[in-house]
């Protein structure tokens, strides 16, 4: 770790100096155009996160940035702040998707045609990027604060209605609390090791030295700790408390990016922290692990179980995000490269198939004015192409062929049964059949029942085509062809296990 | 000198500085109805006290008049019946005046009143304060000030009256407003005499020409504004709008507790006077100082004074502010111009520094054909 | 020892504060007993040392934050009035989670007693610290935050999220006014 500032550095934070820019440009651009124009800002927003998302892969592709072939110690900058590596590309990548996405289907709603609301997305995208590539405590505190504080705003963003304050409150107090915690367990780290980089204490813990006995035990309370913050931003059970209500009052185009992007966000930080061993070596002998097999199980258990009963179909797939995250959760516990990849890819197609069901509901309650079930009757009638978007992005969260969800639970079963945790993916098997029943429900209200305004179609604006067709397509891409995107995030796996040597 | 010593002096020398400048505050509630009364044309007190100097008429002529007035008006305040309202919040309404002295006389502990002296065969170095070489000198000053808003909160709110609450409510949204632009002012003199401690920004002052105000007169001005603001002075003495609140904060209280309240109004008059002289105009640093270094008393205090005449002058001159225009001045232009002046300030001390100002000085005069 | 008793002084307070806070029936009174905390608070940094940041304590803690809550307070509730009670139907269960807590806390943080410089096995090496970084310690800081080398992204992010707070604000506090 060297201080001189070289330009790989900086080209390491290109992403986010050039949303910085964009989010000048949205707020600027805000002050500066008619008021019936308005939806022009999530255009500018939708169309400056492309150019980003392109310039981060073409830095990659033709820049060689990151590195793959770095060592560690060349991939910690800045201080060891942050680490340039395939990782932080491969949830950039979800998160700039995420942010294009959501922008698109934000333009069209009337209520949040607003330079604010853009802003605080670009601003969450900054901190979830940032999150993802910390390889420090205090980088990792700050990138999950600067996600976390936009993201309490853009949940209560509706100040009018009444649910949507009522899910910023919820957010903030249980954000706050859960933070506070994590904070405290990463204090606890700090003070057995005097070293703040993740990495630096990951080759305290795991080096030769054994770890005397009293650290033992403060590395199980700081663990179960970080767990908690940790638990809350992937909405594990029993942290998952905030889920349905928050998803259920927030703006429907920031659900579908809290469930995809912060989510993706969580477990970025989630297997950075526990698979650098900044918590001990991480192996099946560790005594956080049976915490968190437990967690992955309930999660998975339990989120399913709770949707069978929704009547709101955002409380619905509230409860699936929450099954769901119990899934990648089976890649974390692994601690092998194999595992952390599934997880990786597994949130990957998660958030093209999240965000194009969540582009659906909004365009269909857009028009019904709630988010009932029932409205969702006769939707293959009323508007049959949303109808089947709506189909492969459920059969995708449901694990059916040939859609990205079957490949991305098969990937993650695969990876732990590898590790000889038959148990673990038996249960994931068992309730992804659980979720299929659900999931299925939705098509049978959509194909199979009719409604009264059947003659009444659903209008589409172009912006929300083109965000559509877009998810729809990467899902069935990565279904069919998923290949190089596996390939792509298992290499971006291996980096998890780099040791400072 | 051990620890235990060193705190034992500094105990001394706190008590001495604190008595002195509770004498100054005494005299400077004369000095301010004195001097408003010249700038209005009137006399002032001029009955309490005075020197007979003898004439040839016979009859002696009344020399400083009204010098014992303070002394008057202290009994006055002592033995009149100090009032409880009946329903005010005791704890709190006790509390009150007490949080505001208390900070008042905190200030004192960080300013230098003299340079290395020795007094009594003790030797003060690096200066003369009740703790000096306090590494964050100006830092603790602008903590300090801030704290002082609560006496003012405490009595509005405890009083249980709606003019107190309306006091109250305005002091702390000017203290927060008006905090902000002096913190980024104070920064300027730490920056150009690169330290907190108040004893070397005063050193940083060598000669007149050396005092910071007269390389940063625009810092110095924000933040006399700033500290009249703190201070709750006219015209920013809203709080107390005797026409629309009726004194405001302090209309419940009677007796030496609205003493206190007026003795930490005049005590922070006194501290800010002093802390201006030492950011902006050497401190006590003056001609022989750094010979005879008894002198620092002398100089501190005149300048001390001078600033305490220039409040009292801008009180008899300006008018109060209105509220909504109090806040538009904090925000809108203080912190504006504050925050500018210190980015300005940073970019020529970084260029001095790595060595560009003087050529961009002089190519600049020969470009436009002077140097 | 005499920085012991002074220690121990200084935590009671802010220990005693901190019980008020949560336990006083009074919302104004309970605000004040916190700004008494933050004091205590300010008080274990001068111990420990730490000027500028007993300094920073003050300035932010006492005199912003605790204003801010004061003031809302007093534009929010009616003067006088405001007795809430501490507890509702669940502090039974909150109780037993924070004393469960407390106790977990407390037994592992007992395995390293008694703590003296020698019975602790530390992980790694403990920093130096020496008078002359304490005496700079203000320009030490000041140069860590802007270091490429130290704690400058952090620093820079730090802003990021201060303008998302700031227009989260906004958000919040815009009028709402027109009615669509």
């Amino acid at each position: 770790m060297n201080s001189v500032i070289t330009s790989s550095w900086v080209l390491a934070l290109a992403p986010e100096i050039s949303l910085l820019v964009l989010l000048i440009i949205v707020l600027i651009y805000d002050r500066l155009i008619k008021p019936e124009e308005r939806r022009q800002i999530g255009l500018v927003s939708a169309w400056g996160a492309t150019v980003i998302l392109l310039l981060t892969l073409g830095l990659w592709l033709f820049g060689n940035e990151p590195n793959v072939q770095a060592s560690l110690r060349d991939s910690l900058i800045w201080g060891g702040m942050l680490r340039h590596d395939l990782i932080t590309l491969v949830f950039r990548v979800m998160f700039l998707v995420a942010l294009i996405v959501t922008s698109l289907i934000s333009m069209d709603v009337e209520k949040l045609q607003r330079g604010e609301y853009f802003a605080l997305l670009i601003t969450a995208t900054v901190g979830f990027s940032l999150m993802a590539s910390a390889s420090d405590l205090i980088m990792l505190y700050i990138g999950l604060e600067t996600a976390s504080i936009s993201s309490y705003v853009l949940a209560g963003f509706l100040t009018k209605d009444m649910r949507s304050p009522e899910a910023g409150m919820k957010y903030f107090v249980y954000g706050a609390f859960a933070t506070g915690v994590m904070l405290y367990g990463l204090s606890l780290l700090y003070g057995i090791t005097t070293q703040t980089n993740l990495y630096v204490i990951g080759s305290i813990l795991t080096g030769a030295q054994a770890i005397p006995v009293e650290a033992n035990a403060v590395l199980l309370l700081s663990a179960a700790m970080i767990v908690v913050g940790f638990g809350f931003k992937i909405a594990a059970v029993p942290f998952h408390f905030w889920t349905p209500d928050v998803y259920e009052g927030s703006p429907t185009p920031f659900t579908a990016f809290v469930s995809t992007a912060s989510k993706a966000a969580g477990f970025a930080v989630f297997i950075r922290v526990f698979t650098a061993g900044a918590l001990g070596t991480p192996n099946p002998s560790r005594e956080w692990w049976a915490m968190l097999v437990a967690m992955c199980i309930v999660t998975m258990t339990l989120g399913n179980l709770a949707a069978i009963y929704q009547k709101n179909i955002k409380r619905l797939l509230a409860y699936s995000s929450i099954a769901q995250a119990g899934y990648a959760m089976i890649g974390l516990v692994t601690f092998t490269p194999d595992g952390s990849g599934a997880a990786m890819f597994y949130l990957l197609m998660y958030v093209f198939t999240n965000i194009a069901a969540f582009g659906v509901i909004i365009l269909v309650s857009n028009i019904t004015g709630s988010e009932d079930l029932d409205d969702f009757r006769g939707l293959s009638r009323r508007s049959p192409y949303l109808a089947m978007i709506m189909l492969v992005a459920l059969l995708s969260l449901g694990g059916i062929p040939p859609t990205a969800g079957f490949l991305g639970k098969f990937y993650l079963f695969r990876a732990a049964v590898n590790a000889g945790l038959w148990g673990l993916a038996l249960i994931g098997i068992l309730n992804a059949f659980v979720a299929l029943y659900y999931y299925l429900s939705i098509v049978k209200y959509m194909y199979l029942y009719r409604s009264e305004e059947e003659h009444i179609s659903i209008p589409v604006s172009r912006a929300a085509q083109v965000g559509l067709a877009f998810s729809t397509f990467f899902v069935l891409l990565l279904g069919v062809y998923s290949g190089p995107a596996f390939e792509w995030t298992l290499n971006a796996a291996n980096a998890f296990y780099a040791l400072i040597g | 000198m051990t620890p235990g010593q060193l705190a034992l002096r500094s105990l001394i020398v706190g008590f001495i500085i604190t008595f002195a400048v509770i004498t100054g505050f005494a005299y400077t509630t004369l000095l301010e109805r004195k001097l408003l009364a010249r700038l209005q044309g009137r006399i002032g007190p001029n009955r309490a006290g005075y020197i007979p100097v003898p004439t040839r008429s016979g009859k002696p002529r009344r020399f400083l008049g009204g010098i014992m007035q303070p002394a008057a008006d202290a009994v006055k305040l002592f033995f009149k019946e100090d009032i409880t309202p009946a329903k005010v919040d005791r704890w709190v309404y006790t509390l009150a005046p007490m949080l505001a002295v208390i900070p008042a006389i905190l200030i004192l502990a960080v300013i230098p009143w003299a340079g290395e002296i020795t007094i009594l065969g003790q030797t003060f170095s690096p200066y003369f304060a009740i703790a000096p070489g306090v590494n964050v000198g100006i830092v603790f000053v602008l903590a300090i000030t801030s704290i002082g808003v609560y006496g003012v909160v405490l009595a509005g709110w405890a009083s249980n009256s709606k003019y107190a609450v309306l006091g109250g409510i305005r002091a702390s949204a000017q203290m927060i407003s008006y905090e902000l632009a002096l913190g980024l002012t104070v920064l300027v003199p730490i920056m150009l005499a690169d330290s907190m401690d108040l004893g070397e920004i005063v050193a940083a002052q060598k000669g007149v020409i050396d005092w910071f105000v007269f390389r940063q007169p625009l810092a110095a001005i924000i933040f006399w504004i700033g500290a009249l603001a703190e201070l709750q002075r006219a015209p920013f003495d809203l709080l107390e709008a005797e026409q629309e609140l009726s004194a405001g904060y302090t209309v419940e209280y009677a007796g030496m507790r609205f003493g206190m309240f007026f003795m930490a109004e005049y005590m922070k008059m006194i501290a800010l006077s002093a802390i201006t002289a030492t950011l902006f105009f050497g401190g006590y640093r003056g001609p022989f100082v750094d010979q005879v270094p008894a002198l620092g008393f002398l100089y501190i205090g005149l300048k001390t004074f001078i600033g305490l005449c220039i409040m009292i002058w801008i009180r008899a001159t300006l008018p109060r502010f209105r509220y909504d225009q109090l806040m538009a001045f904090g925000w809108k232009r203080m912190l504006p111009i504050s925050v500018l002046n210190f980015v300005v300030v940073g970019i020529f001390i970084v260029l001095q520094e790595e060595g560009i100002l003087q050529p961009l000085f002089e190519n600049t005069l020969r470009f436009l054909g002077i140097g | 020892m005499v920085e012991q008793i002074v220690f121990i002084l200084v935590s009671l307070f802010t220990l005693i504060t901190a019980v008020v806070v949560v336990t006083n029936r009074n919302l104004f009174h309970a605000a004040l007993a916190l700004m008494a905390s933050f004091l205590g608070v300010a008080g274990l940094y001068v111990l420990l040392d730490a000027g500028f940041l007993a300094a920073a304590q003050l300035l932010v803690y006492i005199g912003a934050i605790s204003i801010l809550i004061i003031f809302a307070i007093m534009l929010t509730r009616r003067l006088m009035h405001a007795l809430e009670s501490p507890f509702n139907s669940q502090w039974g269960l909150g109780a037993f989670t924070a004393v469960v807590a407390f106790a977990v806390m407390a037994g592992v943080i007992a395995q390293f007693w008694p703590v003296t410089p020698d019975s602790v096995t530390p992980l790694a090496s403990r920093p130096e610290v020496s008078a002359s970084i304490l005496r700079g310690s203000v320009a030490e800081l000041g140069r860590a935050l802007v270091s490429s080398d130290a704690y400058v992204i952090p620093f820079e992010i730090a802003s990021v999220l201060l303008l998302a707070a700031l227009i989260g604000a906004i958000v919040v506090a815009w009028p709402k006014a027109e009615d669509e």
